[in-house]
């Protein structure tokens, strides 16, 4: 016990000897676990973001389709979809986006609707239905120090300002799906918007059997040519082959990485000075067996590479949920369409972490070992003599 | 007299089969008693280093037979020539081997690291023996800016950390003035005097001529004559 204590501390006194060279190692290797998990806690967190909000997304969605874009829908068109078998309600949706050219932030604006009450139990205040009223989101409510019975003032379509009394708030739990989020009535939302009475953004449609979904996804497109029905499965399915950790983008960053990790490591592993070759040989030969070179090159190895991961790691962490993925944003461009503004929750994936460590921390203990080995099983006088 | 160390017609070659091959040890026989002091004299390039290894179980022979004890130590495996290393042999290098980077006090207790004893005692057996070789001042000092007397001085003082039954010292007064030759030869005298055995592998007459010596064994072209 004494003794592998005693060798730990001969391996710390030793990196410390060589502190410029370990030092630089140590910050490559923190660089490149930096990058890898990074990447990982990005794409991780972006899909269970992506699913989180969907969770609560309602199984079939259809939109109506002008000239490729998302148009308004007349009411009728509900009237057509109930008769399809196996449809149970057709609830209609109000739903656009609105500049708040005070906060600068941009809102999304829906009116109140039966599928959201599931949302009831995680806010403070609560639905009144009362007209004026609304319910914000966090973000909106930290933005403007808003509290329950705070006016909110919304610019209609008409140019002219409706003050809107706060009614709710709510709560942090459900800030990926509501964090900028404004429910008025539908009413009000009619007349902020100058929505024509029998016009709808959108329906949600009910399916009694969830196998059937699909089905009855094809028939509405069959009976309206002119709307597009989404599904939830659908759009997980695209989130999940967007974010996967293996696919495209995210391959590639990584294989980079990897690659630079195998560099580093190989260049350790061939590159056993002749100072450390000697010093091996020394220890040899006052008595240290192989194996206590070995363990010493392990404890130097481990220590390396645990400071090295640790710092990595905790980097990336900060990296991307405190800075937003600020290296990688030149990068991430295209993905902001479905997050206009980072509000990253931390999620961390352990199996990924364990891969990563799998993946980095045993190649370059073997790199740092073998070459050690091999210089500790010659004969000291071999190795004395250079 | 009981012989520690016997050897049995031993032959080291390096390089077999190769156009560079040559034989540092041929064909050589001696033994070694206890408590006695033994000079290998030889010229430059002779093999004495190359013996003095055989005999220290740095090395193996490729023909032959190395007896420690009347145990033949030849074929154990690597792990017990380490092992009688450690518990038998005290050695004092040549070009001295000590690790520039860190202290005297360090370089001393490195043999014991891979042991079960514990820090304190290290610490203590390293103080009680810079104190007798005066090297105690230097004891926090990096070997690097060390004098060559010093440094030979942390050495030795390595060399019998581990208490050996058996010092072996390559041209120990190699990088010494006449001077701290003589201080050298003193702590051999000391050495032999509380019953070591010493094997010395020199050219240097003020060693060799020295009256502790008890044998000389002279070497040339890897053979003892
Ligand atoms: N590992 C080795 N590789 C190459 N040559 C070797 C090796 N070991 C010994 N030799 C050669 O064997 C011969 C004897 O070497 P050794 O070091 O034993 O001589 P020595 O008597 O100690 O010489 P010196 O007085 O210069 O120290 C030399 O020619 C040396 O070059
Ligand atoms: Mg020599």
């Amino acid at each position: 016990m004494i003794k592998h204590l005693k060798i730990l501390e001969f391996a710390i006194s030793s990196l410390w000897r060589r502190k410029f060279k370990n030092l630089g190692i140590i910050f490559v290797f923190s660089l490149i676990i930096f990058v890898l998990s990074s990447i990982l806690l990005l794409t991780y967190s972006f899909k269970k973001e992506a699913i989180a909000v969907l969770e609560g997304a309602p199984e079939l969605i259809v939109q109506r389709i002008s000239a490729g874009r998302h148009a308004l829908m007349p009411v009728e068109y509900m009237k057509k979809v109930e008769k399809i078998p196996g449809v149970g309600a057709v609830i209609p949706r109000l739903w656009g986006y609105y500049y708040d050219i005070s906060t600068g932030g941009n809102y999304t604006v829906m009116a109140e609707y039966s599928g959201l009450k599931d949302l009831v139990n995680i806010m403070e205040g609560g639905f009144t239905g009362e007209k004026g009223t609304c319910i914000i989101g966090k973000g909106i409510s930290d933005a403007r120090f808003a509290g329950i019975g705070s006016i909110i003032p919304i610019i209609g379509a008409d140019g002219k300002v409706r003050k809107l009394k706060t009614a709710g708030i709510f709560t942090d739990e459900s800030r990926i799906i509501t964090n900028d989020l404004i429910i008025v009535t539908p009413d009000d939302f009619r007349d902020i918007f100058n929505l024509p009475d029998n016009m709808v953004t959108d329906i949600v449609v009910q399916v009694y059997n969830p196998t059937e979904v699909d089905n009855v996804a094809r028939k509405i497109k069959k009976i309206l040519p002119d709307t597009r029905p989404i599904t939830k499965n659908e759009i997980l399915r695209t989130y999940d082959t967007l974010f996967d950790w293996r696919s495209g983008m995210v391959l590639t960053m990584f294989l980079g990485a990897i690659l630079a990790f195998i560099i580093l490591a190989w260049d350790k592993a061939t590159g056993l000075s002749a100072e450390e070759r000697h010093e091996i040989g020394i220890l040899k030969a006052i008595g240290w067996e192989t194996s206590d070179v070995m363990e010493l090159k392990f404890w130097e190895g481990l220590v390396i590479s645990s400071l090295s991961f640790l710092t990595g790691l905790i980097g990336g962490y900060v990296h991307i949920f405190f800075f937003g993925a600020s290296v990688f944003s030149p990068a991430l461009k295209g993905w902001s369409v479905i997050f206009p503004e980072f509000h990253l929750m931390p999620y961390i994936n352990p199996y990924q972490i364990v891969v990563l460590l799998f993946m980095t921390v045993i190649p370059y203990m073997a790199a740092t070992i073998v070459p050690s080995w091999k210089a500790a099983i010659t004969d000291p006088d071999v190795v004395m003599r250079g | 007299m009981e012989a520690i160390i016997r050897i049995e017609k031993a032959s080291k070659c390096i390089n077999r089969g190769r156009p560079n091959e040559i034989w540092p040890v041929k064909d050589v026989s001696l033994q070694i008693l206890r408590g006695e002091v033994v000079v290998l004299k030889g010229p430059s390039g002779s093999g004495k280093t190359s013996l003095l290894s055989l005999i220290g179980c740095m090395s193996r022979p490729t023909e032959g037979r190395i007896l420690i004890h009347g145990r033949d130590v030849a074929k154990l495996p690597e792990r017990f020539l380490t092992d009688i290393r450690r518990r038998l042999f005290g050695f004092i290098f040549q070009q001295f081997n000590l690790i520039q980077g860190i202290t005297v006090r360090e370089n001393i207790m490195l043999p014991l690291y891979p042991t079960e004893r514990s820090f304190r005692d290290m610490k203590d057996r390293a103080e009680e023996l810079m104190e007798s070789l005066g090297i105690i001042e230097r004891q926090h000092f990096r070997v690097k800016g060390l004098s060559g007397g010093e440094q030979q001085r942390v050495a030795i003082a390595r060399a019998l950390i581990n208490d050996p039954e058996v010092v072996l010292a390559d041209e120990p007064t190699a990088h010494l003035d006449t001077k701290l030759s003589k201080d050298l030869i003193e702590i051999l005298r000391k050495l032999k005097g509380e019953g070591k055995t010493i094997v010395i592998a020199t050219h240097d007459p003020l060693v060799y001529e020295q009256d502790i010596i008890d044998r000389i064994i002279e070497m040339r072209d890897g053979r003892i004559r």
